[in-house]
């Protein structure tokens, strides 16, 4: 049918305005004439090229690049000297924080800073700030254990036995998302989803999802319950649940960069409650209105004290 | 094409190819699947195709191998869901100065009408549809990437039109 032939020709932008006119009598030709108009204004997604390219190169063809034999990673080598340049800063501005001493692989961050990570199993760890996590490359493969001081999210991927190690308690799973927070005083797992065994020096635990454990210094452990789906400092918060005051002094100093100091405060009173991480006047008063106390600020130094009379 | 002349296994070749088919791809991958993300996914491996099979790959037909390689997946992979496409632009058609409620409210049902005929469409023939339409390529350049004739190209054309038009007059 020519009529036909025309149309494609048409919507193939072949045909002359006088052929166009001839062919606005034939029926149908509205409908096509809205469908031209309108096709044309779908929306694709626009890909940005620098940032696909950094994606390909980190997450695909790494993976194809580890599965593969030495061939590729002598292609490697012939990077021109742009891309050597580019590489080493993207190194350096994205893996400041990645060293290498043997084998491991240590991840750490500093105060008022958070981190996240993907190991080569999928899953993925959260650091809070002042934080260190270390694995061991290597045997990563075979085992999955990690070492953790400080505080840090784990959303562990289905597999083999995970484990936490920490100077003296260690934490077991095979698939599921828990908070470690490890400190000197002060030990807390909260269990997210599934299943986390908690293992101590004088004995275990295990935990099921919204339970959580917690344990200071020279004190017995317990386990309590939570609501959240998250920890809250992923949320930019610290909430707290009868802590002792000292223990959140601490995270306060860690969030906010700060010293804190006391004067005439009893530190081990315990507190409950929540602090953001992006404003330090109202996280300090967060902590000191409730416990009656006040505080003055020079500097990167924050006194809590009590007014005598009170 | 400059973009195709030496071995895709450099690589300052291969990123320039990759530059070079990346938006072409990902439109192609996004008619197929209409995901973002997993269209994404989706060019992403095959453009890891394309690097590991470089020393095999003619560069002349690099282009054709890396649409042939997305077209694959989707034969073997991808589940389909229904492709349904927004529209980018809100220009009303022809008369712009026209405020009558009713128009606008006729205009909307009319595109509304398109995206669901479209997203019923055949796969074959919406991405020949949608390569027309939205990137505005010539049926010639359409066969050359899709490897298939230009013949073929009119005619999915050709039927995919004759689909719109009779869903959306309801015939």
């Amino acid at each position: 049918m020519d009529k036909e032939k025309d149309i494609l020709k048409w919507f193939n932008g072949e045909l002359s305005d006088e052929e166009i006119k001839n062919l606005q009598a034939s029926e149908g030709f509205d409908t096509f004439e809205k469908i031209r108009f309108y096709s044309e204004q779908f929306d694709v997604p626009k890909r940005d090229v620098a940032a696909s390219l950094e994606d390909f190169k980190q997450n695909y063809r790494s993976k194809a690049t580890k599965e593969k034999t030495p061939e590729t990673k002598i292609r490697k080598l012939n990077l021109s000297m742009f891309y050597k340049v580019a590489a080493a800063v993207v190194l350096l501005a994205t893996l400041s924080y990645f060293m290498f001493s043997n084998n491991m692989y240590t991840l750490e961050t500093s105060v008022a800073q958070n981190k996240q990570i993907s190991l080569p199993d999928g899953s993925e760890v959260t650091l809070n700030a002042g934080s260190k996590l270390a694995y061991n490359k290597n045997s990563w493969k075979n085992e999955r254990n990690l070492e953790l001081e400080g505080e840090a999210f784990f959303k562990v991927a289905k597999g083999e036995k995970f484990t936490v190690q920490m100077d003296e308690e260690s934490v077991q799973v095979l698939g599921t998302q828990f908070n470690i927070k490890d400190r000197e005083n002060y030990f807390d797992v909260q269990c997210f989803e599934g299943k986390v065994r908690v293992t101590f020096t004088n004995g275990e635990t295990i935990l099921t999802k919204g339970k959580a454990f917690r344990m200071l210094k020279g004190k017995k452990g317990y386990v309590y319950d939570i609501v959240d789906e998250k920890p809250s400092w992923m949320q930019q918060e610290s909430s707290f649940n009868e802590v002792p005051l000292s223990e959140v002094i601490e995270e306060l100093e860690r969030q906010y960069d700060i010293k804190i100091k006391t004067e005439n405060v009893n530190v081990s009173q315990l507190y409950t409650g929540t602090f953001t991480h992006t404003n330090k006047e109202l996280a300090l008063q967060s902590v000191a209105i409730p416990l009656r106390m006040e505080y003055k600020i020079n500097e990167n130094e924050v006194i809590f004290y009590h007014n005598g009379d009170k | 094409m400059q973009s195709e002349h030496g071995s895709l296994c450099d690589e300052s070749s291969f990123n320039n190819f990759y530059a070079t088919y990346l938006q072409a791809a990902s439109n192609f991958a996004f008619y197929k699947s209409g995901d973002k993300a997993s269209a994404m996914d989706i060019i992403q491996e095959a453009f890891v195709k394309v690097w590991e099979n470089c020393a095999k790959i003619d560069p002349s037909k690099a282009k054709t191998y890396l649409f042939t390689t997305i077209n694959n997946t989707f034969l073997n992979v991808v589940k389909h869901q229904k492709v349904v496409l927004n529209y980018e632009k809100t220009a009303s058609y022809m008369d712009r100065t026209n405020q009558d409620p009713a128009y606008i409210m006729e205009e909307n049902e009319f595109k509304q009408k398109l995206q669901n005929a479209i997203a019923d469409l055949d796969d074959k023939e919406r991405e020949v549809f949608l390569l027309s339409r939205v990137e505005g390529k010539k049926y010639r350049e359409i066969a050359e990437l899709l490897d298939i004739s230009q013949k073929t190209v009119e005619k999915r054309m050709s039927l995919a039109l004759k689909k719109l038009r009779a869903k959306i007059e309801g015939l």
